[in-house]
């Protein structure tokens, strides 16, 4: 073994150590907030063995997108969120997570022993890839150019649609009233929507 | 390297009803977003027109000599065709029933349309898929498409409630196929084409890896096709979600997890054709069973119609495991009738809905004295959902057992059969409701049934369909000639597993396969052809 591959090793181990260690705090903390961050934990280790594993631009993204974006939003909606309510201990909680843990582990064997049975195919001299990041633009502009397409309607579509769920029609006043007591955001009256079509008046857009 | 070479390269016109659907989408966004909501007026008809248009490309694009286009990701061969066709024309139904039902709700018709129309891209884009990546992403868009449509009446606690419990589930089964995907890749050494897939596993077929893989796929489409152990979101979404959005998920959804399921299972697995012959078998007995001795203890009707639907599909899946030729023609043949008969009784639903506000069973009881046509109606798509003689769905059943008995799944008919008799007493039940009861035994709901009247806005478009489907599902059986030679026509190329394990040409470099023929088409494109293989292949 020599000073690269004890490295690789090395590093290999304690991501995992790292990414496990995370994993498991965030489905066994009770404290919502831990498991938050820890998930984040869990995804910057990702990233980590995506470096190992040679892609450093999905490592990239990985980290910009999960641990940036995703973990973030999580954190927003968890303190948005923000009521303390306790809840009443389930009776024969046990059996419920006995259950859980067995079919866990049961899964873990399984596919733990198929990981090691299965012959697995291994290119034998892989290329030294320089620039990941031409390759993948080589094959969004190649072979994976339909579906590279068809991801911008997807989340165009996706777009759309959370404007519509969140989307909230206020009655504005009219003349700004300066002085009053403001009222709560949560607490303005939402408009009526009117379906224009059904009336007959061809009213105006919103 | 100009714009006509690449398309040509690329064989872009194999995806040309699905560019009219991409367009008319923009222009319903586009036309929504600028003129507001009196927009809502023209913009279903649009959305139609549109819709009739991509069928009619997909009609031109019948027999095509080169059907793999864009380098392997997408097979435009004649079993996608009707499996598109019967998609556009399920949401053509859809959107003739939603018009009115979105308009009275008070939520927005353009948006919705839009959603729509993406989701109906997405199914579409499913049905022709031949590689994983584009699989995954066409999924996820009638997924996603699906989920927001559910959720789609914001101020229906049911709605919300039914679009959480549709997103969980859904996002747990994406990864579960997900994950079955990706130990395929692995498996087959680096190959995300589906013919890719079979010739790296066809060493390997009795593995342990396949076989989970196989296992974990078959669970992310049973999901989509709600097959019985992984129905449990169906009955809950169905009842929460509006009703357009479950007519649609009922035959356009399912119809491209059908599409999905052949095409993923005959092309990459066929060295492990055993096996999931026999998870199918498995999946259709209960869907079968429990589907259909589930809905006759309904009380409302669009539970009864979701563990209905659950039922069909375990019928539709007699003809998808015996995997002989007449199997596939006789599914799609099914799904087809299916696809008029069952919107057509949605669009009843809709109909008596929009007019009472309610659909418990109950309330249907002397529907016959205050409104016939509609009675008419929606007793003629129960019967033929139960396959009563004259009907179209009695037909389509007569081809689905007749084919399971050729092939020698005997006890798969026989359990069809009697599971059909099941069906028939729950919806002669309805039946029997809406015509029998004497006039002093009308629920509170019919006795102040309001005066018909097709005058108000998006009434004229559900009579429009109302009308359509009844017809269809009155004579496609009689007259369904046509139909038969469609169906037959179109699984003439489907690869049958009884045949040798190679289906196709083993291409370890998929991306050479079309740049031969093309080239030989187009001569002068055959440098460029030649540089963006050697490009890639670097």
């Amino acid at each position: 073994m020599n000073l690269a591959e004890g490295v690789q090793t090395i590093s290999f181990a304690l991501l995992a150590l790292m990414m496990i260690g995370a994993a498991l705090g965030v489905v066994l903390l009770d404290n919502i907030v831990y498991s938050a961050f820890l998930l984040g934990g869990v995804f910057i280790s990702i990233s980590g063995l995506y470096l190992l594993l040679n892609a450093d631009f999905v490592s990239a993204a990985q980290i910009l997108i999960y641990v940036g974006a995703v973990n973030v939003l999580i954190l927003f909606a968890i303190m948005l969120v923000n009521k303390r309510e306790d809840f009443s201990p389930v009776p024969r909680r046990w059996i419920r997570k006995g259950g859980a843990a067995l079919v866990s582990v049961g899964l873990f064997a399984l596919l733990g022993t198929m990981v090691v049975q299965t012959p697995w195919v291994i290119p034998a001299n892989l290329p030294a890839t320089t620039s990941t990041l031409i390759i993948l633009g080589e094959h969004f502009f190649s072979d994976y150019l339909l579906p590279f397409e068809l991801a911008s309607v997807l989340l165009l579509m996706a777009l759309v649609g959370a404007v519509v769920l969140a989307r909230r029609e206020y009655v504005l006043d009219d003349e700004a009233s300066v002085g009053e007591m403001p009222q709560l955001p949560l607490q303005l009256p939402e408009r009526p929507k009117e379906p224009v079509a059904l009336s007959g008046t061809s009213a105006p857009s919103r | 390297m100009d714009f006509a070479n690449l398309a040509s390269q690329l064989n872009a016109g194999a995806i040309l009803p699905e560019g009219i659907v991409i367009i008319t989408l923009l222009v319903v966004l586009i036309a929504d977003l600028i003129v507001g909501r009196a927009a809502d007026r023209w913009t279903p008809y649009v959305a139609i027109a549109g819709l009739l248009a991509a069928v009619g490309a997909l009609y031109l694009g019948w027999n095509r000599l080169e059907t793999v286009s864009f380098l392997g990701s997408f097979n435009s061969d004649n079993l996608s065709l009707v499996f598109r066709g019967i998609i556009a024309l399920a949401t053509v139904v859809t959107i003739l029933m939603s018009i009115r039902y979105v308009e009275q709700t008070g939520s927005d018709l353009g948006e919705y349309l839009t959603i729509l129309l993406s989701a109906t891209l997405g199914a579409m884009f499913l049905s022709g898929s031949e590689e994983l990546v584009m699989i995954f992403i066409s999924l996820e868009t009638l997924s996603i498409a699906s989920y927001l449509m559910t959720g789609y009446m914001k101020r229906d606690l049911r709605s919300n409630e039914a679009a959480l419990k549709y997103l969980l589930i859904g996002a747990a089964s994406s990864a579960i196929f997900l994950y079955g995907s990706s130990l395929l890749y692995g498996l087959s050494g680096g190959s995300t084409s589906l013919a890719g897939i079979a010739a790296g596993i066809a060493n390997s077929s009795q593995s342990l890896g396949v076989l989970i893989s196989l296992v974990f796929v078959i669970a992310g489409i049973s999901f989509k096709i709600s097959a019985v152990p992984f129905h449990q979101w169906t009955p809950d979404v169905y009842e929460g979600a509006p009703t357009p959005v479950v007519a649609f998920l009922s035959v356009a959804s399912k119809a491209a997890g059908f599409a999905l399921a052949v095409r993923f299972m005959t092309i990459a697995f066929p060295s492990v054709s055993d096996q999931w012959q026999f998870i199918f078998t498995a999946l259709a007995i209960l869907s079968m069973i429990l589907g259909n001795v589930v809905a006759i203890a309904q009380t409302s009707m669009k539970r009864m119609l979701a563990y209905s639907s659950i039922g069909q599909a375990g019928f539709v899946m007699i003809g998808f495991v015996i995997g002989t030729e007449s199997g596939y023609a006789s599914m799609l043949f099914y799904l087809l009738i299916y696809l008029f008969m069952n919107l057509g009784a949605f669009t009843c639903i809709i109909l008596f809905s929009l007019r009472t506000g309610t659909d418990q069973i109950s309330d249907y009881a002397g529907l016959y004295q205050k409104d016939p046509l509609l009675t008419l109606a929606l007793s003629i798509c129960l019967l033929s959902l139960g396959g009563i003689p004259p009907l179209a769905g009695f037909f389509g059943k007569l081809y689905l057992f007749w084919a399971g008995w050729q092939a020698g799944a005997y006890g798969l008919v026989i359990l069809g059969l009697l599971t059909s008799v099941v069906s028939i007493y729950y919806y002669i039940r309805v039946v029997k409701m809406m015509v029998v009861k004497e006039p002093q035994e009308m629920s509170e709901t019919i006795k102040n049934y309001p005066a018909l009247s097709w005058k108000p806005f998006g009434m004229r478009p559900l009579q429009v369909g109302l009308i359509l489907t009844l017809i269809t599902t009155s004579l496609a059986g009689i007259l369904s000639n046509p139909l038969f030679n469609l169906v037959n026509a179109s699984v003439a190329d489907v690869p049958l597993f009884e045949a040798a394990v190679p289906i196709r040409p083993a291409a370890p470099v998929s991306l050479q396969v079309p740049a031969t023929p093309l080239s030989a088409v187009v001569p002068q494109s055959a440098p460029q052809a030649q540089t963006l293989n050697v490009n890639l292949r670097s």
